[in-house]
């Protein structure tokens, strides 16, 4: 094998794959990245069983052929190279030459033939969609997917279509047991039978979805088989191994009868709670709320530093009613909203409050209190 | 360097004193303290009974040989936690210095207070007198240079002691004492230092370090320096700030069981103690030890460290289970511990859904309950047949802080 290709060309492609390599290295061929040369490009794969990629770049192949090589290494070798033209041979026993400008690199890869096989997908069952609409989905739910291993059915976004007032509704939802935050905007692709039972799209994968949906201007397509995800754009395939669980029945979790609703200026309560932050304990985080006539009053304190209180001026004239919170689950809220004002829906300091956007619409996320 | 001025201070048959006092027929009697279990042997005896060779560790039988007249008390827990906790107290009028070693021993270091009130002599006599007067116990003290030789000193005259061993007089006092009498050097350690022709401890100074080194290891240099009576470990107070380690609670069973179904039902009997405890002092942990002796008394004990931090007993009851797996359990088994560890504060944090709040709901109604009522008042229903839990204070007990249990 050899072929010569754009060092930018080679970076981002190496770049790409680093998030989805394994780390811990109990299986050697999985941390590194499959190379295979063929006409006018060569194919990058990389995988740790759970989600694997693949995508072209555009290279000048002299001779076909594939290898595999640490994904790691050969990414630090490329990021150091100078801005020229990279030369890449394959040679016996595995080891590999790569050549720019003066500098050569002799290293030694694995055999492809060890390398797991990466599924073909089946483009004709796909769907497409928008790539800003599910990025922005996918960053207004991110946040409250569980990092707890235990809870491996929380370890991820669940997707659902629904079908509301004969339109169809694509909702993302995620939480950690703590909180919850779901996403909904109309699609018009048509019903998808995977989608309406609901799938969960798994952490890791999740992350290589928002990368794609960031970069990308086209649209996604999107098809399941097996038990996996499959997203195609601009030449790279995305296939996830789906979350094998339940999602929890998170509609009954969505406060319905929260009777004190208040509207908050977005950004100075946001800016307001990360003030009060910082005096609040360092594992609890947590900030106490209180509701008074015409103000909202957010304090902090922590027996080793000091304490902090920050007033709001709001519209409320109801009985008082003090609450305590995570400051940073209030704060990731806020974070990824963008509207000038929130509503805030509270009912005592034992049940879930709700926060939604002013138009109340599409956005919706759950916080349960903390005993302060 | 300046010297310091260590006082160790033990009290005579702690129990069997307290109990004595507590009850006037029993004074100057022979008598042993002994457990609740059926099971239970001398935990303490009087001197008058050790005057009949009756000694802590046998069982009511041997004893019973040695003193037929030997009066057998059940011990108190309550009772000696507070007198000790009391003690202490005494100790603090001299220096904020005071290191609990266990429920009837305490370092306290004078080197700042002998200004303050004379000379150490003055103040041990002042401990003894008051000690004696309120609350009619004798205790051994002694006073060293360092901690070593102080706890070595209290040894000498039991009971009712004083024993001071000057600087000047530290090498004299080390040169023929079989090194069995330092604290830290057990029958094992004794076994093999003989096999080095070591008896005494100016032997066991002047024996080459490289050798104990290479022999005991890091300990041979620490051993080294016991020989010598040197001993450069701080009195470490015992305060409220103290971080707590791990909560563990094991009990010696009524008699030896072998049904899985029986382990189980003191397994979750620990469990709801171990979390009961973590829950009191508002900490969380994710490492699980299960211990379990069989009736060779051979011990094992296996942990694991799960994802998520609990101290919620049916979660940790659980994490005990999935160790027991682990376990042949081909012979019957005599003790059970399970221990909490790898510990963090507890975030009061609700959650979200339904089954997991509602669980937390009713730990924390039973935790109301059991505080009030006291513990086991509300509790697993498959606990019920199990007998109540080994009445046994740890050796991390201390007066106060976090390490206070009321043990009854």
């Amino acid at each position: 094998m050899l072929f010569s290709i754009e060092k930018e060309v080679f970076l981002k492609g190496l770049g790409r794959v680093q998030g989805i390599v394994e780390k811990r290295n109990t299986i050697p061929i999985l941390s590194n990245v499959l190379i295979e040369a063929d006409q006018e490009s060569i194919m990058l794969t990389a995988t740790d069983l759970e989600v694997g990629m693949r995508a072209a770049y555009p290279a000048n192949v002299k001779t076909n052929g594939k290898i595999t090589v640490s994904a790691k290494k050969i990414y630090e070798i490329i990021k150091e190279l100078p801005e020229k033209e990279i030369t890449f041979k394959s040679k016996e026993n595995c080891w590999i030459e790569i050549s720019c400008g003066k500098s050569v690199f002799n290293i030694v890869g694995l055999s492809s033939d060890e390398f797991p096989h990466f599924p073909e997908a089946d483009v004709s069952k796909m769907f497409p969609l928008n790539s800003s609409l599910l990025g922005d989905m996918i960053e207004k739910t991110y946040f409250s997917v569980s990092t707890d291993e235990t809870k491996y059915n929380l370890n991820g976004i669940y997707f659902k279509s629904v079908e509301e007032e004969g339109k169809n509704i694509l909702r993302l939802v995620a939480t950690d047991g703590h909180r919850l935050a779901m996403t909904q905007r109309e699609v018009d692709t048509a019903q998808n039978e995977e989608l309406t039972s609901g799938v969960i799209f798994p952490r890791k994968g999740i992350m290589e979805l928002k990368k794609i949906a960031e970069e990308s201007e086209s649209d996604i397509s999107f098809g399941f088989m097996d038990n996996s995800a499959v997203v195609v754009n601009d030449g790279t395939v995305v296939v996830m191994r789906l979350v094998d669980g339940d999602f929890p029945d998170y509609t009954r979790v969505i406060p319905k009868n929260n009777e004190t609703i208040v509207d908050l200026p977005r950004d100075q309560f946001l800016h307001a709670l990360k003030r009060m932050a910082i005096l609040s304990s360092e594992k609890s985080k947590g900030v106490k709320i209180e509701l008074k006539n015409g103000l909202l009053e957010i304090s902090s304190s922590n027996p080793e530093i000091g304490d902090a209180h920050e007033d709001l001026e709001i519209n409320y004239n109801g009985d008082n009613i003090s609450i305590g919170f995570n400051a940073r689950y209030m704060i990731d809220i806020l974070q990824v909203l963008d509207g000038e004002t929130i509503k805030l829906a509270v009912k005592d300091d034992l049940s879930p409050g709700l926060i939604t956007p002013d138009d109340g619409k599409d956005f919706l996320a759950v916080v349960m209190p903390m005993r302060l | 360097m300046n010297h310091r001025t260590i006082l160790h201070c033990d009290m005579n048959a702690f129990f069997a004193a307290v109990e004595q006092q507590s009850n006037p027929s029993l004074r100057g009697r022979p008598i042993g303290i002994i457990g609740s279990g059926a099971r239970t042997i001398i935990t303490t005896c009087s001197y008058e009974a050790r005057a009949f060779g009756v000694k802590t560790g046998m069982t009511i039988y041997e004893a019973k040989q040695r003193c037929p007249q030997i009066e057998l008390v059940v011990g108190n827990n309550r009772k000696y936690t507070a007198t000790s906790t009391g003690i202490n107290q005494i100790f603090r009028d001299y220096t904020p210095l005071v290191e609990v070693f266990s429920i009837d021993e305490s370092f306290l270091d004078l080197s700042g207070s002998l200004k303050i009130f004379g000379s150490a002599t003055r103040i041990a006599m002042q401990i003894k007198a008051r000690i004696k007067h309120r609350f009619g116990i004798t205790c051994s003290v002694g006073i060293a240079p360092n901690k070593l030789l102080a706890k070595l000193a209290s040894e000498m005259k039991k009971p009712d002691g004083l024993t001071i061993i000057p600087p000047d007089k530290v090498d004299a006092t080390l040169e023929d004492m079989p090194v069995g009498e330092l604290c830290g050097i057990g029958k094992r350690t004794k076994q093999h230092l003989l096999t080095l022709g070591i008896r005494t401890c100016g032997e066991l100074g002047r024996f080459p370090r490289q050798v104990l080194k290479k022999r005991f290891g890091i300990n041979g240099e620490k051993m080294s320096n016991m020989g010598r009576g040197i001993d450069l470990s701080p009195v470490v107070p015992t305060s409220e700030k103290d971080e707590v380690k791990s909560v563990g609670h094991s009990m010696t069973l009524p008699h030896d069981i072998t049904a899985r179904e029986d382990i189980c039902r003191y397994l979750l009997r620990l469990s709801e103690m171990v979390g009961r405890r973590a829950r009191r002092y508002g900490v969380t942990g994710r490492t699980f030890t299960l211990t379990v002796r069989d009736n060779d008394f051979e011990t094992r004990s296996v942990s694991e460290t799960g994802l998520s931090y609990t101290n919620r007993s049916d979660e940790i009851y659980r994490a005990i289970l999935t160790i027991l797996e682990r376990f042949p359990l081909d012979k019957p088994i005599r003790l059970l511990g399970v221990r909490l560890s790898g510990l963090r504060h507890q975030v009061r944090q609700y959650t979200l859904f339904p089954d997991d709040h509602r669980k937390e709901m009713v730990t924390e109604a039973m935790d109301d309950v059991n505080d009030r009522y006291g513990n086991f008042s509300v509790s697993f229903g498959s606990v019920l047949d199990s007998e109540r839990g080994a009445r046994v204070i740890s050796p991390a007990w201390r007066p106060d802080g976090i390490r206070y249990v009321n043990v009854e």
